[in-house]
């Protein structure tokens, strides 16, 4: 297993020098995966007394979000992994806030290092920054409680309603599958679209909706959080990979964020934090740099 | 911008990440106005009622199914609302709004104030350049604007901060929105204005800041005080850059304990405190620029002293009109047995000193005039006398009054020349053909001409005794305290000794009339222009005017009198003028023009003006 973990990594690594000539990240193959803190002067020196600006939104649980004990703190899976990661790199870090939409052209921008909240990787966002890849994205179902009308698939939505946020590919995926129902000579998808998060869950509460598409790990979180109220009917995994994305060209960076993570995953600590937020921990996938 | 921001155009290749956050934002601010008014509602209804429910900052999403609310949990809830109200977390953010709403609303009135000269300007390239700035500015979204600022100038190494990007970027566009606020401010301000503040040699900076400004403040008030508003609620698209402000913020607890209700009815309420507040500042300064208002102390302009204007000194009215003397230099009072005359005091002044030599004071030659294709002007010869009285009568459109205005140059020539007391007024000789200098403002200031209209043109936002104060006080550079005495020395001179605090709008039109021969005697002038000074008035007040025009003359004062009173010509003036199309038809003695005209024109106008004097008298 670890061997074959470090044959991906070695060739994502191969494939990452051909492209950008990076020797030093190539090296840091030969490197144990481990943390080093107190080496973070020769390990990654471009990082020795900087600290690092981390770019989250603060508004998307699991990932992001605000600590309802203190405001003034933020948690969430990504949050805690970057907190962990950067204590295992030794270096200073610091977060800052702003909508989703403004996140990744910050750090294109240089106005901060690193973005770290539920970001799909593309390879059209790789052509501008470099990926450390730690999860899959998936879309869950959410149902009511003991799941009444038993629906465990999208194929099972015909002739039911289902919810998605407006503009969504969640909602473009009920509008694919009511085709395909019709195509079958089943019954359409009554499709209702919600504009926040609160109103699609409202609907499932008072019978409007039989199941609200969205997010898998945050759908995971409501089901956890209201075990009395909810449920996940359906469970999509995409073959889409979330990641860390930086700028091209923060070497050091780069390879501080993938070390760090493998040693976070390799000592359990990504699960540890998976499961403090109830995300399903069969999306997590070996840490991995996607450079293009 | 909405999905289009999610960057890079692969929109359709992103699953789940993020719902349309504007649309849900639009929609949660919605929400939240119509909240307030359910909070309010609320907290009456159940504010006696302890609080059972979860403390807000404590709750999480276990509270998010509460549904159409059991009446149980509406007790809570306005409880709830309260904590959010107060919670540090959201102040912040309220304050962090402010912060950038002030500073932006700052830099951007200041801007904007240049922007609305710039588009004010004479020359075409000034003004094109501030209208490219509005039509782009305006014209495109301020949230790009933002972005771009935050995130391309990087790129060639211009980089801000997220609070000062956010306060460049707000008050670059409160700039282009309040240069046409204020540009509309200007022009709402009567062009008479303007040209009294010229006549009397204040340059176009100094009218601007004394006269138009001021008095523009009152239409500009109501629509700068809405883009306040409008800022600070707009701040929150700043959240792009990563400005924390209360929308920002709100959303973050919501998306974290879904209790979309109580939050933004609580950032709603904090955001109608602030706007309140505004809005009360708001009505305070249009109180204050109101100047319907009364009463209205002397020396008092709240609008100078609001835009950091030196006040003028204050000083209480004359009792009466007997304790003016002190004012009065020794000279005059020396003559005050014979003449009983308070002109003398002005008229024995250093400025009479005569630069030309004889008797010739205004000179005349061959002066032509057109507004575009038509001529107004068609050759004017005409010499006037030290001390001579000279009254120009003739039909509407013959040019009397645009001879008055070239005569100070408020006006161009387009040929032949002026001179008064030997000098050009703001032109030089080039080449044999005269030029504007640019020094104009000075060149009316040098020339002590003072000028009196047929409307008055009285500073409307100043008393009596700041508009004859003015001139002396910001073009002579005469001291505050000084001048205040000459002015209600001169304000006694012509029998409104208290009325010196009273604003232009409580005056009749002939006390209005007089305080502005006041304020044009104040300059010490050599030669003073009447156009039509009694036109404007009710038969009853023409006689007040004109007896203090009367006793001018008497005192030996050089003057030109546009006129139709041809009583009053026929015993004041020393010559009359008869003017027609632009050309001088008939002068000589009252005698000769008024009893015995030549022309037949003379005649046919004299008949005409003689008929109806007689009807008033």
């Amino acid at each position: 297993m670890l061997s074959r973990k470090w044959i991906i990594a070695a060739s994502l690594l191969i494939g990452v020098t051909a492209a950008h000539g990076l020797l030093g990240v190539n090296r840091a193959t030969a490197a144990d995966a481990k943390c080093e803190p107190d080496k973070l002067a020769t390990k990654y020196p471009a990082l020795a007394g900087k600290t690092i600006k981390l770019a989250t939104d603060a508004e998307s649980p699991p990932y992001s979000f605000r600590d309802p004990k203190d405001f003034n703190n933020i948690i969430g899976i990504d949050v805690d992994m970057a907190r962990a990661a950067f204590k295992c790199i030794g270096a200073q870090m610091t977060i800052n806030t702003g909508s989703w939409s403004g996140l990744l052209p910050s750090v294109i921008a240089g106005q901060n290092d690193l973005m770290w909240d539920d970001l799909y990787y593309t390879a059209e966002r790789a052509k501008q920054v470099d990926y450390v890849v730690y999860m899959l994205a998936g879309t869950g179902g959410l149902v009511k409680k003991g799941n009444p009308k038993k629906i465990t698939s999208l194929a099972d939505l015909c002739g039911l309603t289902g919810t998605a946020g407006l503009g969504t590919v969640e909602e473009a995926a009920l509008r694919d599958q009511s085709k395909k129902c019709v195509a079958e000579g089943k019954k359409e998808i009554n499709i209702l679209t919600y504009p926040d998060i609160p109103a699609g869950t409202r609907l499932v509460q008072n019978d409007r909706a039989d199941v609200m598409l969205t997010d898998l790990g945050l759908v995971d979180q409501l089901a956890h959080d209201n075990p009395t109220q909810f449920e996940r009917g359906i469970k999509v995994i995409s073959d889409f990979n979330i990641g860390v994305a930086m700028k091209k060209g923060n070497d050091d960076l780069v390879k501080a964020i993938f070390e760090s993570m493998q040693a976070l995953q390799a000592d359990g600590t990504q699960k540890k934090i998976f499961e403090k937020y109830s995300v399903d921990t069969s999306l997590i996938i070996p840490i991995a740099l996607r450079t293009k | 911008m909405g999905d289009d921001a999610r960057h890079l155009g692969d929109s359709a290749s992103v699953m789940t990440e993020k719902t349309n956050r504007p649309v849900s934002t639009r929609i949660a601010l919605v929400g939240a106005a119509i909240a307030i008014v359910a909070a309010l509602i609320m907290l009456l209804v159940t504010w006696q009622t302890p609080s059972g429910g979860e403390g807000a900052p404590g709750a999480t999403l276990s509270s998010l199914a509460s549904g159409p609310a059991a009446v149980q949990q509406q007790m809570g809830w306005a409880h709830e609302v309260i904590s959010y109200i107060t919670l540090p977390f959201l102040l912040t953010g309220a304050l962090v709004a402010i912060q950038i709403s002030a500073l932006a609303m700052l830099g951007g009135l200041f801007l904007g104030l240049c922007l609305a000269l710039m588009r004010l300007s004479r020359f075409a390239v000034v003004r094109a350049f501030a209208w490219i700035y509005i039509w782009f500015v305006r014209g495109t979204p301020q949230l790009l604007q933002l972005v771009f600022i935050y995130d391309a100038l990087p790129a060639i190494g211009i980089r801000f901060d997220t609070f000062t990007t956010a306060v460049i970027g707000f008050a670059l566009n409160e700039a282009a929105f309040s240069a046409e606020i204020i540009r509309g401010g200007i022009l709402s301000v009567n062009r008479n204005q303007s040209i009294a503040a010229a006549a009397f040699g204040m340059n176009p900076l100094l009218t601007m800041r004394r006269i138009i400004l001021p008095q523009a403040m009152r239409a500009i008030m109501p629509a700068i005080a809405n883009d306040t508003i409008a800022m600070i609620k707009l701040t929150s698209i700043a959240s792009v850059i990563f400005v924390n402000e209360l929308t920002f913020r709100s959303q973050q607890i919501v998306g974290q304990n879904f209790k979309f209700f109580t939050v933004f009815a609580a950032a709603g309420v904090i955001y109608l405190v602030m706007t309140s507040a505004i809005s009360l500042v708001q009505a305070a300064l249009e109180r204050r620029f109101n100047l319907e208002i009364e009463p209205r102390g002397m020396g008092d302009t709240a609008i100078g002293r609001l835009l950091g204007f030196r006040p003028t000194l204050p000083s209480a009215a004359p009792a009466s009109g007997a304790e003016l003397a002190p004012g009065v230099p020794s000279s005059a009072r020396a003559t005050r047995a014979q003449r009983s005359n308070w002109v003398e005091a002005l008229m024995s002044g250093p400025h009479w000193q005569s630069n030309g030599d004889g008797l010739e004071f205004v000179a005349c030659k061959d002066v032509w005039k057109s507004y575009g294709n038509r001529e107004v002007l068609k050759g004017i010869d005409l010499t006037v006398n030290r001390g001579e009285v000279v009254t120009i009568m003739g039909p509407s459109g013959s040019g009397k009054s645009t001879l008055l205005r070239l005569i100070n140059h408020l006006e161009g020539l387009d040929r032949g020349e002026i001179k008064v007391d030997g000098k050009y007024v703001g032109y030089e000789k080039v080449g044999g053909m005269l030029r504007p200098t640019r020094h104009l403002a000075a060149a009316r200031a040098q020339a002590r001409i003072g000028m009196v209209f047929q409307h008055f043109n009285l500073f409307d936002h100043f008393t009596a005794v700041e508009n004859i104060m003015e001139a002396p006080v910001r073009v002579y550079g005469e001291d505050p305290a000084k001048a205040r005495q000459l002015a209600l020395h001169l304000l006694a001179g012509v029998g409104l000794a208290h009325h010196a605090s009273h604003l232009p709008h409580r005056l009749s039109g002939g006390q209005q009339q007089r305080v502005a021969i006041a304020r044009a005697l104040a300059i010490s002038p050599r030669l003073m222009l009447f156009d039509e000074p009694t036109s404007a008035l009710d038969p009853e007040l023409v006689a007040e005017v004109l007896a203090v025009i009367r006793r001018l003359a008497e005192a030996g004062m050089t003057m030109i009198v546009v006129t139709h009173e041809v009583r009053f010509a026929r015993e004041v003036a020393d010559r009359v003028i008869f003017m027609d199309d632009g050309r001088i038809v008939e002068q000589g003695t009252p005698a000769q023009v008024l009893l015995n005209p030549t022309q037949d024109r003379t005649q046919r106008f004299l008949r005409l003006v003689e008929h109806d004097s007689e009807v008033v008298q």
